[in-house]
């Protein structure tokens, strides 16, 4: 019989329900079909078993009941030996029916006499099932297990301990007698799970005069094993004094016989105890002295508004109990069996040489450090609740980052320029691409002031050497001291050195302390023509007798070309032309010469150096 | 934050604008207004519809190959922040977006300047042909330069004695 799983009785049916469940059983379970024309044998064989298994049924439905239920022993044989001599008598009868219309009034007899005992303990059925209801409706108790008693006058605050320690969420209003039954919850200590009932106030009255409500915690002090709390409201405003409740104290304390008592003073935070008068203190000490008499008694204060002390109070419960119990436990016969069975081993000591447990010095020390960065470092957390909590203040990301240059942290880089997209322009080597992409570009004014002018120059050089191409043939190769146009002088050198940029002083003078001295003589002052000499339209002194010499052997003036006219001895213009032409060709030669004229016949170097030196492959070198 | 170019018709996408429409196959069709949406829902190729730009490029309107493109690229790793990078990637774009739309109106220019040189050639073509429209081989012959004769009108004294008390 288990004794904590009410709620899994079976519903008991009614009378009428139970008769209906059973036949219509019969019907289906046991074969339907017979016919006249079968053995007797089978017939009597038919109905028998219809009858014998009707009568099974009942008696295992019966029993499954009476079973279930706690304390019905009695009554189960009574009703099995009833139906069962129904069937019996009645399947004696079916042996010697002869005729099937018989056997069938036998059987339905039968039925018929069986469904009429049930009906009969119908109302008892009725009863059982309302027993069966409440009880499913009570709280599961354990007795054996570790229980917590809360008693007290109604309103001390019995109900709002009980929903401070426990999850159970019970009804506390400010009249009396809220709680109507008994509540069970559970609660943990030192991993042990404790029962905590809270029961009903009771009154101070005499036992016979007390109601329902108040029997029931009554009954359950009386019967359970468990530890107590006797509540006081030490405040009054349960609406009982102090006196009263003492005095009910005294009445039950018989019943705190054996159990671990406390007496919880609630509701300090509206009057604390050493606040209370003079006599209701006495009473209390003397609540107090009768609990010390018991098993380890104490008493205890607590608030359950503040939620002072209550887990003081628990606390103290449960060790209280725990301790009785182990205690108890131990002074039994059977704890002797399991005490036999363990043992803690120790080693025996072999000498008086402590050895505590090894810890290298390594270890130590990053525990220590450890503990000590704990300490010192502030986290971002600290941070935060430093500057205004959560709301206030939003961490700075961007302190951590790793940057180059720490005074960037803080910059703010635009995402959009006109339109685009700034981060996909990024490049290391942007400033170069950049470069390269205006070079392919349109050159800026300076570039294109400085273009012109070398175009010009380049122009002009052009202009030169064709110019000088064109009279190449016609035109003496000259040696560089017979310049006329005096185009090699220092002067010119640094006037052009010093427009393209440089300094021209150090060239001057090392050209001039190169340069050979020549003896002054006579010179023409004569001024430079001006066809030669597009260029260079400054004046050069040079040395005169170089201008002279260079000036007479320079090339002719060139002639304009003229409209060739006939006459001056010529029959016609061809003639002229060829004439022209035999002049030219005579006069050509001697200027490509340097030769003044048909009578110059002057050697400039009557031993030239190159040809009168070296040695002869045959022959002497002794004449040249 | 990003600035996306819309698939129909290339133009930027600013926040806050648009539809992004994802397809099963995971790829994302942005549009920049409901012009483009509705044209893509209408199963239209954008290579076909005249005002976008993917028209333009095809068909050779616009300019498609330079340099200048090549400076703006996605780029899916980040770089370390510099500041200097960053101000002279700043200054760099202005720089670039200055050449690039010189270049675009030039090739625009070019392209438009054979249409310039063939309506000058027309025109000279008419001047030279349909002058006897507005002006008589006569009076060409004896005024070879192009001014056009202008009209003569005789007004008759009697109009402008009525005229005067009208103007008073």
């Amino acid at each position: 019989m288990v004794q904590n799983n009410f709620k899994k009785i079976t519903v008991v049916p009614n009378g009428k329900d139970f008769i209906d469940v059973i036949l219509s059983r019969t019907q289906r379970q046991t074969p339907t079909v017979v016919h006249k024309g079968y053995a007797i044998s089978r017939l009597r064989q038919f109905y028998m078993r219809k009858v014998k298994y009707t009568q099974q049924n009942f008696h295992e439905k019966l029993s499954t009941i009476i079973d279930e239920f706690p304390c019905l022993d009695d009554i189960q044989s009574i009703l099995w030996s009833l139906i069962s001599k129904i069937a019996k008598d009645y399947v004696k009868l079916l042996k010697y029916g002869d005729l099937l219309c018989r056997c069938k009034s036998l059987k339905v007899a039968a039925l018929g006499r069986m469904c009429t005992v049930i009906k009969r303990i119908g109302p008892s059925l009725a009863y059982l099932e309302q027993i069966r209801q409440h009880m499913a409706r009570l709280p599961s108790i354990d007795p054996n297990t570790r229980t917590m008693l809360i008693c007290g006058y109604p309103n001390v605050g019995k109900s709002s301990f009980m929903n401070k320690i426990t999850r159970a969420d019970v009804d506390v209003q400010p009249y009396a007698f809220t709680t109507k039954s008994l509540f069970v919850g559970h609660t943990d200590y030192k991993y042990l799970r404790y029962q905590v009932i809270d029961t009903p106030g009771i009154l101070d009255r005499p036992f016979e005069d007390r109601n329902i409500i108040e029997m029931c915690s009554i009954t359950v002090l009386a019967h359970l094993r468990a530890a107590v709390l006797f509540f006081l409201d030490i405040s009054g405003s349960c609406g009982y004094s102090i006196s009263q409740q003492a005095a009910l104290f005294h009445s039950i304390k018989s019943l705190f016989m054996n159990k671990p008592l406390i007496i919880v003073c609630n509701k300090t935070d509206l009057q604390p105890l050493d606040g209370i008068s003079e006599a209701d203190r006495k009473l209390v000490m003397e609540m107090k002295g009768e609990a010390m008499k018991t098993v380890i008694g104490v008493l205890l204060i607590m608030s359950t508004l503040t939620e002072d002390g209550v887990i003081a109070v628990k606390n103290a419960a449960c060790e209280r109990l725990l301790n009785q119990r182990v205690e108890l436990k131990m002074k039994s016969k059977k704890i002797n069996d399991c005490l036999n069975r363990f043992c803690v081993a120790l080693p025996k000591p072999r000498d008086q040489k402590e050895r505590p447990a090894c810890i290298p010095q390594a270890v130590l020390e990053t525990k220590a450090k450890q503990a000590a960065e704990k300490e010192k470092r502030k986290t971002e957390k600290d941070l935060e609740d430093e500057n205004g909590g959560a709301g206030v203040y939003s961490a700075s990301l961007r302190k951590n980052y790793i940057l180059s240059n720490d005074e960037w942290k803080e910059d703010i880089m635009p995402e959009i320029l006109d339109g685009h997209n700034v981060y996909d322009f990024i490049d290391p080597d942007i400033l170069l691409r950049l470069e390269e992409l205006e070079h392919e570009e349109d050159l800026s004014p300076e570039e294109q002031e400085a273009l012109a002018e070398i175009r010009k120059k380049k122009s002009l050089l052009i202009q030169q050497h064709r110019m000088k191409k064109s009279t190449a043939e016609s035109r003496p190769v000259v040696p560089r001291k017979f310049d006329t146009d005096r185009k090699f002088t220092t002067e010119r050198m640094g006037r052009q050195l010093s427009s393209l940029g440089l300094d021209p002083s150090l060239a001057i003078n090392r050209a001039r302390s190169k340069s050979r001295g020549r003896k002054r003589e006579r010179s023409v002052d004569r001024r430079d023509g001006d066809d030669g000499d597009a260029m260079d339209i400054d004046d050069n002194q040079a040395s005169k007798k170089l201008r002279l010499r260079s000036t007479s052997r320079s090339r002719s003036r060139s002639r304009p070309p003229s409209e060739v006219v006939p006459g001056e001895g010529l029959k016609d213009s061809a003639q002229k032309v060829k004439t022209i032409k035999l002049a030219k060709k005579s006069v050509l030669k001697r200027n490509k010469n340097a030769r003044r004229g048909e009578a110059d016949r002057v050697i400039p170097t009557l031993k030239p150096k190159h040809l009168f030196s070296g040695k002869r492959s045959i022959g002497k070198t002794q004449r040249q | 934050m990003r600035l996306e170019k819309c698939w129909f018709c290339s133009s930027t996408v600013y926040p806050g604008h648009g539809i992004q429409f994802v397809r099963n196959d995971a790829k994302i069709f942005r549009f920049c207004r409901s012009k483009c949406h509705k044209n893509f829902k209408m199963k239209r190729n954008p290579r076909k519809v005249k005002w976008t730009k993917a028209y333009r490029r095809l068909h050779g309107k616009d300019m498609t190959h330079d340099s200048t493109f090549e400076f703006e690229r996605k780029r899916n790793r980040p770089e370390r922040y510099d500041r200097n990078l960053a101000e002279n990637t700043l200054k760099a774009i202005k720089k670039i977006d200055k050449i690039r739309s010189d270049r675009a109106s030039d090739h625009i220019k070019n392209r438009l300047k054979t249409g310039k040189v063939q309506r000058q050639k027309e025109a000279r073509k008419q001047l030279e042909q349909g002058i006897h429209l507005v002006k008589a081989p006569h009076a060409l012959a004896q005024d070879s330069s192009l001014c056009l004769p202008k009209i003569k009108v005789n007004v008759s004294q009697a109009q402008t004695e009525e005229n005067q008390p009208m103007e008073e």
